[in-house]
């Protein structure tokens, strides 16, 4: 095991000086809180990550989930942790006071968060599935509904899940088959199967809450005919729990994220699985895009966590590694150095730190348009809630898929060794996998992009985005070493914004299956400027510093952002160029192929 | 019943420890700074028979503001009230002088029973808790695992080599706690935003009317020696390699 997951030296960097977290605190929803309490709660946070979680870190990997006469049994120490975040309130940390929350903005919980994922992803996958739950049943479900199920999942004893996909039925919702007939009693009668449900049985709870998707008898086909339901594991009876025919059909084993199970369900097969309709019929799906979209942010930061893990372990790898000499001065009586040394590791571990380092600055300035658009006043609520819209489906790919590429270059930096089971490399390469796939596949973030997110409001939210970035530019502009990146920016944005227009116009031409088909590269190369962005606005802050002078560790520190941001700007942003040149034509090459040539 | 825990801060155990220039102190640049964990002990146990037996818990510092930070913590924890003796030379002072200072400061509270971590993980002295108990002149139960509080009177348990001590003294009591007493608990979110509007008095050591002036001074510290690199035994057989092997223990480590 590594000595280090994390840099809590970085995420304060990252909170404080870039985020400004504290300007939250003057607005009337988190007037109560200061920097010493967002310090006390971080400090608590990485505590339990280091004492409780990252101890665990390959337990989880080494024994996952069995499933025994149909109950799953999971490690103990995801009770530990379940019953500590209840007590703690960390499961409704975010929440208003008069739901048992503590009004903490959604920034620093965000940080928390991805401090236990850090340390232990699987561990931590099981408290944002709740939260998620228990704030769809508090923003929509009935009083009786909230008293029921809230405060049980919120003290971390009932587990809530989010259960959307079938069989049949995975990133096309619309074809949702799971019914629910209406008994006039109050609940529905539900039947069928779900699949892939994360958490969706387990014994560290005497509970599990399904959030789920179903189709009312005689719905209309397609998203419209779609309604949520409270569709717990056992129902509360007579004051008892009963069985309410639901049943895990079987247990999936995973490459990786192994300490979390993903569980297949069946509904009914003894027709008496009760349902509670959660708001309106058929509104289901609008409902659930609420704990949807709070589940594509958290899906970036634990990428995004998994991939800290992965560069401290390859960095601490580096370090002690002696292995080769100078390029320049190959003399085999000289000792070895660490590898560190090497330029194509420094390589490597620079790629692996501007992933990182540069997808958390994304998170969290998402999570202050979060914080904003709930609790924001005015028009810069608005306009936080059409950035974060936009924003969402980058912050959760670009995490997730350079997670895959960063991870691996970590293993790679261990050589041989990063691919035994000897270092943790390998198992934060299987973790990160899952991210491109859950909660809405990289292609369908790029369609939600391109297809939906840049259009809205007459591509509003694209304006308001090159301003904030324009903001950003022209105060590089006023600093010598960073004009020139501040023009690269420039330059990359402006590509974006004509790949935008050229996409659109084929949209409005009425060739949809072209405008579409290479949304994907359109994704990425969006997620490419956002994090360029990013790394600007974390240069700026260190130039600043470093201007006006710090200690020692702080200006390596300082200098080392810098560094990181030079390598972005100089090695992963000229990638754009060449997806820029590629979204500019408009052949529909993959649209137009016949799936016939694929005879071989 | 009031319980009174006096905590140190010391440098998180990860921390690098790095000397100062003076030769005689450490360098507190980088250091992150966190409540002595043999003195959470103390604190939970504190909250534990507070719970059972209701009253006051009240947690003691001493040393410069930044103690403040590890005072909230145990606010936050619980407890009930805390009071810092702030002086910015009370880091590294004498354990001695420090446990008279914390003798004045704590005997005005009346405690049923004084609470502390056996040492601390910084110096290692163990020293405050014994002088305190002096100081205070109350039996001094170190070194413990288990505590059971009866009427005036306490029980607890210490650890000694294959077997365990049952000791009993008479109420008030200090008691210097070890690992094993029990699990810390984390401090809670809303424990941490009550932790906000809980008193916190500051006193100095003028209001006690002491100085810091000990017996006993650090003339210098140093790193532990470098460890040397390790030495291969080579040879071509068992044989060979056992008898390099015992000449190697004999004439170079000279332990046969």
């Amino acid at each position: 095991m590594a000595n280090k997951y994390l840099s809590e030296r970085n995420l304060k960097f990252l909170l404080y000086e870039v985020g400004q977290v504290e300007e939250l605190c003057g607005l009337p929803f988190f007037a109560d809180h200061d920097r010493e309490s967002f310090d006390m709660m971080l400090g608590t946070a990485l505590r339990i990550s280091g004492q409780l979680l990252y101890p665990a870190f390959r337990d989880l990997d080494q024994n996952p989930p069995e499933l025994v006469e149909g109950q799953v049994r999971v490690r103990p120490v995801v009770r530990q942790l379940l019953e500590q975040a209840g007590e703690g309130g960390w499961l409704s940390a975010t929440f208003p006071y008069d739901h048992g929350g503590m009004q903490l903005p959604v920034m620093v919980n965000t940080a928390c968060l991805y401090a236990f994922a850090s340390a232990n992803f699987s561990a931590s996958a099981f408290l944002g599935l709740t939260t998620g739950a228990a704030h769809l049943i508090l923003s929509f479900g009935t009083p009786e509904l909230r008293e029921t199920y809230v405060p049980n999942m919120l003290s971390g004893r009932w587990q809530g899940t989010m259960a959307l996909t079938e069989p049949g039925a995975g990133s096309s919702l619309s074809d949702v088959a799971v019914s629910a007939v209406p008994t006039g009693q109050g609940h529905y009668l539900i039947s069928g199967q779900k699949i892939f449900i994360s958490a969706g049985d387990h014994d560290a709870v005497e509970n599990v809450v399904h959030l789920m998707l179903a189709r009312i008898k005689g719905a209309p086909a397609g998203v419209k005919g779609i309604s949520l339901f409270v569709v717990p594991k056992l129902r509360p009876e007579d004051g008892k729990l009963v069985p309410n025919d639901l049943n895990t059909a079987g247990l999936f084993h995973k490459l990786g994220y192994r300490g979390c199970p993903i569980v297949q369900l069946a509904m009914g097969e003894a027709g008496d699985c009760h349902g509670w309709l959660v708001g309106e019929p058929h509104k289901g799906l609008a409902y659930m895009f609420q704990m949807m979209n709070e589940a594509r942010i958290s899906v970036g930061k634990q990428a995004t966590a998994v991939a800290s893990g992965a560069y401290y372990a390859s960095l601490q790898y580096a370090q002690e590694r002696p292995q080769g000499r100078p390029i320049a001065a190959k003399d085999p009586t000289q000792p070895q150095v660490p590898i560190i040394e090497h330029a194509d590791v420094k390589r490597m571990l620079l790629f692996q730190r501007a992933v990182v380092d540069g997808s958390l600055a994304l998170l969290l300035q998402c999570a202050k348009y979060a914080d904003l658009a709930g609790h924001g006043e005015g028009e810069a609520k608005d306009n936080a809630s059409l950035l974060l819209d936009l924003l969402t489906p980058v912050a959760k790919t670009f995490p997730s898929e350079m997670g895959i590429l960063s991870t691996s270059a970590g293993l790679q930096i261990l050589g041989g060794y990063g691919y035994t089971d000897e270092f943790p490399s390998e198992q934060y390469f299987r973790d990160v996998r899952i991210h491109p796939i859950h909660e809405g596949t990289t292609g369908i973030q790029g369609l939600d992009l391109l297809g939906r997110k840049v259009g809205m409001q007459g591509g509003r939210a694209m304006k308001l985005l090159a301003g904030e970035l324009a903001r950003d530019i022209s105060a590089a502009g006023q600093v010598a070493e960073l004009a020139e990146y501040g023009q690269r920016l420039q330059a990359a944005l402006e590509r974006l914004l004509e790949v935008t227009q050229a996409k659109q116009e084929l949209a409005a031409a009425g060739e949809v299956a072209v405008f579409l088909c290479d949304a994907t590269l359109y994704l990425e190369l969006f997620g490419l400027v956002a994090v360029a962005w990013q790394w600007l606005r974390q240069a700026l802050v260190a130039a600043q510093a470093l201007a006006s002078g710090v200690g020692q560790s702080d200006e390596a520190f300082y200098m080392g952002k810098l560094a990181t941001m030079r390598y972005f700007f100089h090695y992963e942003l000229p990638k754009a160029q060449g997806l820029a040149d590629r979204l500019g034509e408009s052949d529909g090459l993959t649209a137009r192929l016949d799936a016939r040539l694929f005879s071989d | 019943m009031n319980i009174v825990v006096c905590i140190k801060q010391v440098p998180d155990t990860e921390t690098q420890i790095k000397i100062a220039g003076d030769g005689k102190t450490i360098a507190t640049d980088d250091i992150k700074w966190v409540m002595n964990p043999y003195d959470e002990f103390g604190v939970e146990e504190a909250l534990r028979i507070q719970k059972a037996k209701g009253g006051e818990v009240i947690v003691v510092g001493a040393g410069p503001k930044r103690v403040t930070e590890s005072l909230r913590t145990a606010l936050a924890m619980g407890a009930d009230k805390a009071v810092l003796i702030e002086d910015d030379g009370l880091y590294g002072a004498d354990p001695l002088a420090v446990a008279k200072i914390l003798a004045a400061a704590v005997k005005p509270l009346s405690p049923d029973i004084v609470f502390l971590g056996m040492r601390a993980v910084d110096d290692d002295a163990g020293l405050v808790g014994p002088a305190l108990a002096e100081f205070l002149d109350m039996p001094n139960l170190s070194v413990v695992t288990k505590v059971e509080v009866g009427e005036g009177s306490v029980t607890v348990q210490r650890p000694v080599e294959g077997q365990t001590l049952v000791l009993e003294a008479s109420l008030p009591a200090v008691i210097s706690a070890q690992k094993g007493l029990n699990e810390p608990r984390y401090a809670s979110l809303p424990g941490i935003m009550k932790a906000k509007k809980k008193p916190l008095e500051v006193k100095t050591l003028a209001d006690l009317g002491l100085d810091k002036a000990g017996k006993a001074e650090i003339a210098a510290l140093t790193p532990p020696p470098a460890r040397a690199a390790g030495k291969t035994i080579s040879g071509e057989t068992a044989q060979e390699l056992a008898a390099n092997l015992a000449k190697a223990l004999r004439e170079e480590a000279k332990v046969i």
